[in-house]
């Protein structure tokens, strides 16, 4: 056992439990003010190198800090000098140099990191905790800004808080977890819990209105807000907080009186009939109104499936179409809850009562493929890439799981996410897929279920991604559903090789590769905003006034998006700088409460309320929104827009469409993503 | 510290520690550096002018012809490659063609052995080898002068490129099968006989022919540790080796710059010539001397390379050798012992030690440790100051054997 490891153990029992002896504390107070004096002729002499040489001296300043955030009163004078970084150069030529350019979201990722950067992060909260406690003045970031960024930081990386608590004597946490910790208790202290709270909920809200399959960032919040409950934070705030924790714990009073799902289900064969009824009838209503799925549940539609047939409808919450496509497939029904629905799986219970009420089951082929899932015998690759989602206590196959993935797809296919892969072609695929081409989708999963392979073909040649090697995402991280898992890796190899073979071609590939991969549904007119050769912006007003005289119902003679429309567009941040190129798909084009035309998209990423700057944000509810809907108002989305498909057949005239229309589009694209290419 | 405004200073390197130094010093100055400096030069308003210099010496002409148009009057080089090139330059500027022969003889370690025995230092033995065969020649020679029997230890050579600086590219061959490991690709080679004694290097400036000042450091460890100034057992032989010094002098005919000579001293007091450089020394060496005597050597570098500068000025920059030193300041380059870096450990002990000044050691953002060239690749630093060298080199005795990296 080295001493650095014993050193660092005794200065966080000494911050929990100040046991220590006195000759001790004083070697220590001694040690710290040393150190404080180091750090502070360092930034002195940081301050007066000329902004050339200031890379010289700032290692001294991060390593003095590395030390001093070993402890809390380190990171509390460490923040005596917070004011002064910027000014004496901590972050020239770095990262972290331009302050409004830093996002809340990234910070935890440095944080966890062992390197220099986890230092670095540290000292630009602190710089902007000193914007919030107003000791020092940023010209283009206020107080306010600062504390609601903090707030943000807080509230997504509460579980580091906890990450010392819990690990034990044989897993020690290692020096950038403890000035992690040490980071978020000061900022904890000094900011209010309450904001944080309030951030926590909205983030929370934000996410499950959308209602993704997957839901592991949400129940991971969930959890770490349940510390937050004891931190004084208003009334109406612990209420919400409490109701997301019932949900996706014990919502019934019979959930609650038990200890266990084994309890639990005892306790159900004593249930009476209208207690069975109320169980079934609160556990729906919280799922309708979280997205959330208790694991209790789950048990109840088990032993309902077996005992009480006749209240699954009311525990699925379902519409009277979904109670009228139940009654017509009683025996499938039972036996598709029968095979996959289990605690682990209890997310597709929400997804099985949308599917029912999508009316999913009438379509001829579907039922059959449904049941060729049951027995299909799965590749040996495939069922290690599955096995993830099996408790290896429980009873759930494989098939199980893919059953139940493909429910929830079915259910919810505007919650199908890319998780944080660039796999949003294929993600956007699964969800076209299980909206109009189930068929489609049903092979598919069957084929790479089996042979762990699909084939599809391209202008006449098939393309089997068992012989490809390659793709957009070399190494897809696993935070997605079933479904997702088993075909992403067969997609983009797939999508990737027709991409190829329209190489030089001397026009965008998606023009054709898109209707031969999402379906021949999609429309043959395509056009693209950049030149491919020239990789400049050409004839943009032409590409805005189709756009208008082809889809804005006040300019295309009327016709309708019948099939979504696999659009291409910039993803740009907060200040309207270019991020990268994404894939959404336009669902529908409407008027929204306001009667202003909107935009109606699904977004892959989950996570669609995004700034894109420019006052442009993408909004959730509020304005019309179908569940798993982004929508934003029609010219805002033309301006992020550089790709789309179009019926040549079905439009208006593009001289009908005003000028000035298109001006707006065009200067905010222009002054956003615009700024990367060469207009023409 | 207003001297020769109107002529301008070209640094022959890239170097933000003598950028910054001749910055203080408030005379113009232009740099020649990689073209990769371009935008940063720009944004912070420092002349560059974007060359390489793995390039024949020939094109230094054209370098010439623009420094010319800046009214350049003196050229200093920052790293080993471009001493010939500060040759080269100060020829053309002094219209003195010796000038750069005598920048060859610093870079050519044949030649400079010669030239250094010619002028009366003790030099081992040594040769040239243009392939194995020297080589297996070479170390028979030497053992049989050392009349070494059959079965007893081999007496060790040295062998390493004539122009590269510092440990780069050498080997100390112990038995003839360690021949086998150097790659034909390497050669020429200078061979020579293993010194035994105590080895430090000197940092002497030179002004007119003149010592202005002699720094001696103290390596504890070849490549790991030293410290300046140099422990009263060595400083001792102050005399001896500024003798040996105004030797090379005056045998090298320098008569401006900075002199970096490497030696070998016996207990008795023997001095071995090792070799000399005409450039920055490594190791810290400069960053200590400026810790405990107060002045920046960079700057001392640039006064001393120009023959302008006056007398006065000098006498009055470098301060009294030795006495004036706050102290030995000396360090400890770290090289990881694990060939994949999981963890930092410092000890408490090593932290709080009053000696104790500073590290910069940090996890790497990618944790697999690269191969050593040289000793070029050390993953940071421990720097100590203090009063005692007994203690100071107790210390870096101590940790060079401790994991830092884990």
């Amino acid at each position: 056992m080295s001493t650095a490891t014993k050193d660092r153990k005794t200065s966080t029992t000494t911050r929990r439990r100040t046991t220590s002896t006195s000759s001790k504390r004083k070697t220590a107070n001694k040690q710290i003010t040393l150190l404080e004096n180091k750090f502070e002729s360092a930034l002195k002499t940081l301050e007066q190198a000329k902004p050339f040489a200031k890379s010289l001296y700032q290692t001294d300043i991060f390593h003095f800090a590395t030390d001093l955030a070993a402890t809390s009163e380190g990171v509390s004078i460490i923040f005596k000098y917070a004011h002064l970084f910027d000014q004496a150069g901590v972050f020239k030529d770095g990262e972290w140099e331009d302050l409004t350019k830093l996002q809340p979201q990234f910070v935890g990722g440095s944080l966890r990191v062992k390197t220099i950067y986890s230092i670095i992060e540290l000292l630009s909260e602190m710089r902007i905790l000193a914007i919030a406690k107003e000791t020092y003045k940023h010209e283009e970031f206020t107080a306010e800004d600062a504390s609601k960024f903090l707030n943000e930081v807080l509230a997504l990386n509460l579980d580091l808080l906890t990450l010392i608590e819990t690990q034990d004597e044989s897993n020690e946490p290692e020096d950038h977890e403890i000035r992690a910790f040490n980071l978020l208790s000061y900022l904890g202290q000094e900011l209010s819990f309450k904001a944080v709270a309030d951030q926590m909920v909205q983030e929370i809200e934000r996410l499950t209105v959308q209602r993704p399959i997957t839901t592991n960032r949400v129940l991971d919040m969930i959890q770490t807000s349940e510390q937050l409950k004891n931190s004084g934070i208003d009334d109406n705030t612990v209420g919400i907080l409490e109701k997301f924790g019932r949900a996706t714990n014990a919502p019934t009073p019979l959930s609650l009186e038990t200890s266990d799902q084994r309890e639990y289900r005892l306790r159900l064969e004593q249930a009476s009939e209208e207690e069975l009824i109320a169980e079934a009838k609160i556990f729906a209503d919280s799922m309708k109104e979280t997205g959330l799925v208790s694991p209790y549940h789950a048990v109840l539609i088990r032993f309902l499936n077996r005992k009480n047939h006749e209240i699954i409808p009311t525990a699925l919450a379902l519409t009277e179409k979904g109670i009228s496509g139940f009654n017509d497939h009683n025996k499938l029904i039972h036996d598709m809850i029968q095979i996959s629905i289990y605690p682990e799986t209890r997310q597709s219970i929400y997804g099985l009562g949308k599917m029912l009420d999508r009316g999913v089951l009438n379509i001829e082929p579907v039922i059959p493929g449904i049941r060729q899932l049951f027995e299909l015998p799965v590749h040996a690759e495939v069922r290690k890439a599955l096995s993830k989602f099996v408790d290896e206590q429980s009873g759930i196959s494989i098939n199980g799981v893919l059953v139940a993935g493909l429910i929830s797809v079915l259910g919810q296919p505007l919650g199908v996410g890319q998780g944080t892969n660039p796999i949003c072609q294929s993600a956007r695929a699964i969800s076209l897929w299980s909206q109009y081409d189930i068929e489609r989708l049903l092979s598919f999963i069957n084929s790479a279920a089996r042979d762990n392979g699909i084939e599809m073909t391209f202008e006449g040649e098939t393309i089997n991604s068992t012989l490809l090697i390659g793709g957009v995402a070399n190494e897809i991280n696993q935070d997605l559903d079933p479904i997702s898992v088993l075909l992403v890796p067969h997609l983009d190899k797939i999508y990737n090789e027709m991409m190829k073979r329209t190489l030089l071609r001397g026009e965008d590939g998606h023009k054709w590769v898109n209707r031969e991969f999402y379906g021949e549904w999609i429309p043959s007119g395509f056009i693209n905003a950049i030149d491919p050769f020239t990789l400049q912006v050409s004839n943009y007003s032409a590409f805005v006034k189709l756009f208008y005289a082809t889809h804005h119902p006040d300019y295309n003679e009327g016709y309708q998006l019948i099939y979504p429309n696999p659009v291409g567009i910039f993803i740009t941040n907060v200040h309207g700088e270019l991020l990268g190129l994404h894939a959404v798909s336009i669902q529908r084009i409407d008027k929204d409460p306001n009667n202003d035309i909107r935009i109606y998209f699904y977004n892959p990423n989950n996570d669609s309320t995004q700034n894109w700057g420019q006052g442009i944000k993408a909004s959730v509810s509020g304005f019309g929104e179908l569940e798993g809907e982004s929508s934003l108002p029609f010219h805002e989305f033309v301006a992020r827009m550089y790709a789309y498909h179009y019926n040549p057949y079905e439009q208006g005239d593009t001289f009908m469409v005003e000028d000035k229309l298109v001006e707006t589009v065009e200067t905010l694209a222009k002054d956003s993503w615009g700024k990367n290419y060469v207009w023409e | 510290m207003r001297e020769n405004q109107e002529k301008t200073t070209v640094l022959l390197g890239w170097s933000l520690q003598a950028i910054e130094a001749i910055d203080k010093l408030d005379r113009p100055f232009v740099v020649v550096g990689p073209p990769e400096f371009t935008t940063f030069a720009e944004k912070n308003n420092i002349k560059l002018i974007p060359w390489t210099f793995d390039v024949p010496i020939e094109q230094s002409f054209e370098l010439y012809e623009i420094l010319k148009e800046l009214n350049v009057s003196v050229a200093v080089p920052i790293y080993e490659e471009t001493v010939e090139w500060a040759g080269m330059i100060n020829s053309l500027i002094w219209d003195d063609p010796k000038v750069f022969n005598k920048s060859l003889l610093l870079r050519d370690k044949g030649l400079m052995k010669r030239r250094a025995h010619l002028a009366g230092l003790r030099v081992g033995v040594f040769e040239e080898a243009y392939n194995k065969e020297d080589i297996y020649r070479f170390f028979k020679r030497i053992n049989q002068a050392f009349m070494k029997l059959e079965g007893e230890t081999f007496e060790p050579i040295h062998v390493k490129p004539f122009d590269k600086a510092g440990t780069v590219g050498h080997y100390m061959i112990k038995k003839p099968e360690e021949i086998e490991q150097i790659d034909d690709s390497e050669f020429p080679l200078l061979m020579e006989s293993h010194l035994e004694g105590q080895e430090f290097s000197c940092e002497a400036f030179i002004h007119n022919g003149k010592v202005k000042f002699l720094n001696i450091t103290e390596y504890v460890k070849l490549g790991h540790s030293n410290f300046v100034p140099a422990s009263p057992s060595l400083e001792k032989w102050r005399p001896q080796i500024k003798e040996a010094i105004e030797k090379l002098v005056e045998g090298f005919e320098v008569k401006y710059g900075l002199l970096h000579p490497e030696f070998f001293v016996t207990p008795e007091g023997t001095l071995y010539f090792g070799e000399v450089a005409n450039r920055i020394p490594g190791g810290h060496i400069f960053e200590h001397i400026e810790r405990v005597y107060g002045f920046s050597p960079y700057q001392a570098q640039v006064l001393c390379c120009d023959p302008e500068t006056p007398e006065e000025v000098l006498n009055k920059f470098f301060p009294e050798e030795v006495v004036s030193a706050k102290g030995h300041s000396g360090n400890l380059m770290i090289y990881p012992k694990v060939n994949v870096i999981s963890r930092l450990e410092i000890p408490t002990e090593l932290k709080e030690h009053p000696y104790f000044l500073k590290h910069n050691m940090f996890i790497p953002t990618t944790s697999k440790v690269s191969e050593r060239v040289g000793f070029g690749n050390h993953y940071g630093s421990i720097y100590f100051l203090g009063e005692d060298s007994e203690v100071l080199r107790d210390l870096l005795v101590k940790y060079e054997k401790h994991n830092f990296y884990v």
